[in-house]
């Protein structure tokens, strides 16, 4: 293709020509899962007949040598990790090109226009999983897939019809970046929005099947539909789900992208390189930080609704086999806050001025150091009876007395927190604010983190002497504190910093390279976490296909142990990753040799350069 | 030697999640099993067995304990102890089994004071008793301080219709003999000049049903016997070949065995 080149003020930037071959593979990819997904959906059993005829089918089939249990879960999990990847990406992609579009930076149109990519790589395998997916479900589970139908069949006509807009929409996003660009970038950044609408609809309708089948609503005792479709829709855990998967989505986009970063950040070759993956590093955990601090409270909310919808669910799910999962929630939970407050600790090293902070680390180290172990304390443990003798009951004295929600929640308020106090030091590390009223800023901000950490150790002491259904409120006022605390400070710190005095320029690419391993640590570990809560959720419903309603009968209607569960989930990662790997190497391959695609000069980031040195 | 990093990333997640997974082994491993069903319609038992059985459902398939202790305060349901003996004084005119029975299958009816009505009613699903269960867990709690009295009668016949949910199918205990069962797969029913299953036969005429328990459900087993021409031929396989008359052919032993047989194969 012919390659065009104009200058884009001191940058040149080329221009390629529309690549009309990759785009027909890819049309010729969509048309053909389309045309599946069409094709199933018109030999879906609808009439009397046919219903009769598929109940002449087997309940179930045994999927070759791994059984289907293992064939759909594992399916499952790659689908949904590549699934929230190409969902939570485009969220903060289409922000950060709305940020560049409005500031006039380059760098964040070129950030943009990668992180799109990297979604693009991964759309097709997605839509491919997807499909694989329900072929697993129609042949292997026909019994459980004909109810589902009977429920959630005119959802599927939106589901496809939303697949299309989206996959469309997406196309013209990443092929129309230079098409659509000067003045017509509104309608670009516009796309990006529409993407996101089309992407989250597709999320809360897949979201609709899955929670029916934890909390069933709007169905009769013999599980057929009592009226609409929309009571089944609308059931006890859909929001708190659509919520929960939508902020988890960022932040597993934020982990993928930096874990991208750091790759490319220990393979780069130049400094300049370095300095550009650093810095796309270090957006990818910011984002990934930001929606991870509020994720806890999505995960109340959810819990709370579980509770609501069957008291004896909520209870297994906490309090019966599954109990030790949430001890290894909390360690992996733990790992997340170290690790970002790590890699922010090691970023700040490389900002001149910064050393006026190092102070704070060793105590906010402590405190995540302690509230980790609290965290992960389990209140009762399976033990023999010996050693329950020895512990005087199921309770260790002094351990049990830290294993209980009020201590939990008390500490995991306080990590988030501290979390957010890092964020702030590391956002001022090399700024010097020159407003007249720093000083009583600075004093309102103390005091807001003071109050906070205060309201939240009261409700954490005072949840010891009141009963448990007074206690789970408490939690509430721990919240609200907290976010207050971080609205409150964030409001006076944006317009304390606005014209604030530099100590210098970051030096990009100058972090230490083990900083980067933390990076990949992140996301290793929250697409491991996605996978246990995965099994979490799904485990819960126990030998019920749709809890309560439809049982499942099937040689696999026992849930596993957690160790049997860890080893699937570490296969599906590890798999994950490297399908991730592939896909991102396949996505290069047409752009070796050439060092700006689409007309996206890759910019030149402070640090990347000897001479931008300061 | 430069080692590429691809393979020092590849090696640091492995071991990462492999210190993940390692723990995840190393603390007690608990499987949640589907719950068995117990069936005693019809067979001579004793009250102390009736506990016995009772007593364990508590522990296991009614999920009693999750809120329920015995001797101990909690804060979401209240004490058993000595429920047998209170049970007959908590509504006027109320039996001790007739209050326990309307505890466990309408919760909402009477509520203790100071706890919150979360009760789900115990031969709904997701917990699902059958009458027998009922039964059974009914002695048991009236054995806790008074006097075990209950009888199957005192179980309404409609206690655990349809508990296992929609399309479910609860775990079925033929009562038949699956070693007489295989005597009539291979004798009287004739079922081996078309069907293999597991090490008997070889015949591929009719559908192999090695595994047949595993993939088909109980009624539909129970159905292809009878009327094989209304549950339907498999796919593959030419339609009208096995006969219509094993109803009246098999007498009512010869049915449940070769069924109690079938089940085995899985």
């Amino acid at each position: 293709m012919p390659r065009r080149s104009c200058d884009c003020g001191n940058k040149r930037v080329f221009r390629e020509g529309f690549p009309i071959v990759t785009f027909a593979r890819r049309a010729v990819w969509l048309l053909v899962f389309c045309g599946v997904a069409l094709t199933v959906l018109a030999v879906l059993p609808v009439d009397a007949q046919t219903a009769q005829n598929a109940a002449k089918e087997p309940a179930y089939r045994a999927f070759p040598v791994f059984g289907s249990r293992l064939a759909v879960w594992a399916v499952a999990q790659l689908h949904l990790n590549f699934a929230a990847f190409i969902l939570g990406v485009p969220i903060f992609a289409v922000i950060i090109e709305a940020i560049g579009w409005r500031t006039g930076e380059a760098r964040y149109d070129w950030l943009s226009h990668e992180l799109v990519k990297l979604t693009f790589a991964a759309f097709s395998t997605t839509a491919l999983l997807g499909a694989f997916l329900l072929f697993l479900f129609v042949g292997y589970y026909p019994k459980f897939w004909t109810y589902m139908t009977s429920i959630f069949f005119p959802t599927y006509w939106v589901y496809a019809l939303l697949f299309f807009a989206e996959t469309f929409t997406v196309y013209l996003w990443y092929y129309g970046w230079n098409w659509l660009s000067g003045s017509r970038k509104w309608i670009h950044v516009g796309l990006g929005v529409l993407s996101n609408l089309f992407g989250t609809a597709i999320l809360v309708v897949a979201n609709s099947w899955v929670t029916f089948m934890m909390s069933p609503a709007g169905i009769d005792e013999s599980g057929a539909l009592k009226g609409g479709v929309w009571a089944a829709i609308n059931n006890y855990t859909w929001m708190p789900i659509n919520i929960h998967r939508l902020i988890a989505n960022i932040v597993f986009g934020g982990t993928i992208c930096g874990a991208y970063a750091a790759f490319r950040f220990l393979g780069a070759q130049t400094q300049e390189e370095r300095a550009r993956y650093d810095w796309m590093g270090y957006i990818g955990n910011f984002i990934a930080l930001s929606a991870f601090i509020v994720l806890p409270f999505a995960g109340y909310y959810l819990g709370r609704e579980i509770y609501a919808f069957n008291q004896t669910m909520g209870i297994t799910m906490m309090g019966g086999f599954m109990s030790w999962l949430w001890i290894i929630q909390a360690i992996l939970i733990g790992v997340l806050f170290l690790g970002s407050n790590y890699y922010l600790w090691l970023g700040m090293e490389r900002i001149p001025g910064s050393e006026r902070y190092r102070k704070y680390v060793p105590p906010m180290l402590i405190i995540l150091t302690v509230g980790f172990m609290i965290w992960a304390t389990p209140r009762s443990m399976v033990v023999t009876l010996d050693e329950a003798r020895a512990m005087g009951g199921t309770h260790h004295p002094l351990l049990g007395f830290f294993g209980v929600m009020s201590a939990k929640n008390t500490v995991v308020n306080l990590m988030i927190l501290t979390t957010f106090l890092s964020f702030v030091l590391y956002r001022r590390a090399n700024k010097i604010p020159t407003k007249s009223w720093v000083k009583t800023g600075m004093a309102i901000q103390w005091a807001a983190f003071a109050a906070a950490a205060g309201v939240v150790v009261f409700y954490g002491v005072y949840g010891y002497f009141v009963e448990s259904i007074i206690r789970i409120g408490f939690s509430v006022y721990q919240v609200l504190a907290v976010l207050a605390a971080i609205v409150l400070v964030m409001a006076i710190d944006i317009p304390m910093f606005k014209g604030a005095r530099t100590t210098g320029q970051i030096r990009w690419g100058t972090i230490a390279p083990h900083s980067q391993y933390v990076l990949i640590l992140l996301a290793v570990t929250f697409t491991w976490l996605m996978g246990l809560m995965g099994f979490a959720r799904s485990g819960i419903r126990q030998h019920w296909h749709v809890y309560g309603v439809l049982r499942d009968s099937s040689v696999d209607a026992a849930t596993p142990a957690l160790g049997y569960a860890a080893n699937v989930i570490t296969v599906v990662t590890l798999a994950f990753f490297a399908l991730v790997l592939f896909i991102f190497w396949l996505g290069g391959l047409g752009e070796r040799g050439a060092a700006e695609v689409h007309g996206h000069a890759a910019p030149v980031i402070a640090g990347g350069r000897d001479d931008m040195r300061a | 030697m430069r080692v590429p990093v691809v393979v020092r990333v590849g090696v640091f997640a492995v071991l990462v999640m492999g210190s993940y997974a390692m723990f995840a082994n190393s603390i007690p491993q608990i499987e949640s099993k589907p719950p068995q069903e117990l069936s005693l319609e019809g067979g001579n038992v004793t009250p102390a067995q009736l506990v016995k059985a009772g007593e364990e459902i508590f522990h296991t398939k009614g999920t009693c304990e999750i809120c329920h202790r015995i001797g101990q305060k909690g804060t979401r349901a209240p004490d058993l102890a000595g429920i047998g003996a209170r049970a007959a004084k908590t509504k006027p005119g109320m039996s001790a089994k007739a209050y326990i029975l309307e505890s466990l299958l309408q919760p909402a009816a009477y509520i203790v004071e100071g706890y919150p009505p979360i009760m789900p009613a115990v031969d709904k699903p997701p917990i699902a008793l059958n009458r027998s269960e009922v039964w059974a867990l009914t002695a048991f709690l009236e054995s806790l301080g008074g006097n075990v009295d209950v009888t199957l009668n005192d179980v309404p016949a409609t206690v655990g219709a349809g508990s296992g949910g929609a399309g479910a199918v609860a775990e079925l205990k033929i009562p038949g003999d699956p070693k007489a069962g295989e005597a009539v797969f291979q004798g009287k029913g004739t079922c081996i000049a078309c069907h293999k299953a597991g090490k008997i036969g070889a015949a591929q005429v009719g559908p192999d049903l090695s595994q047949i328990a595993k993939i088909q459900t109980p009624d539909y087993i129970m159905k292809k016997i009878l009327d094989p021409k209304g549950a339907g031929t498999v796919a593959n396989f030419p339609p009208g070949v096995m006969p219509q008359d094993f109803g009246t052919r098999l007498t009512s032993k010869e049915y449940v065995d070769l069924l109690a047989f079938l089940l085995t194969l899985k």
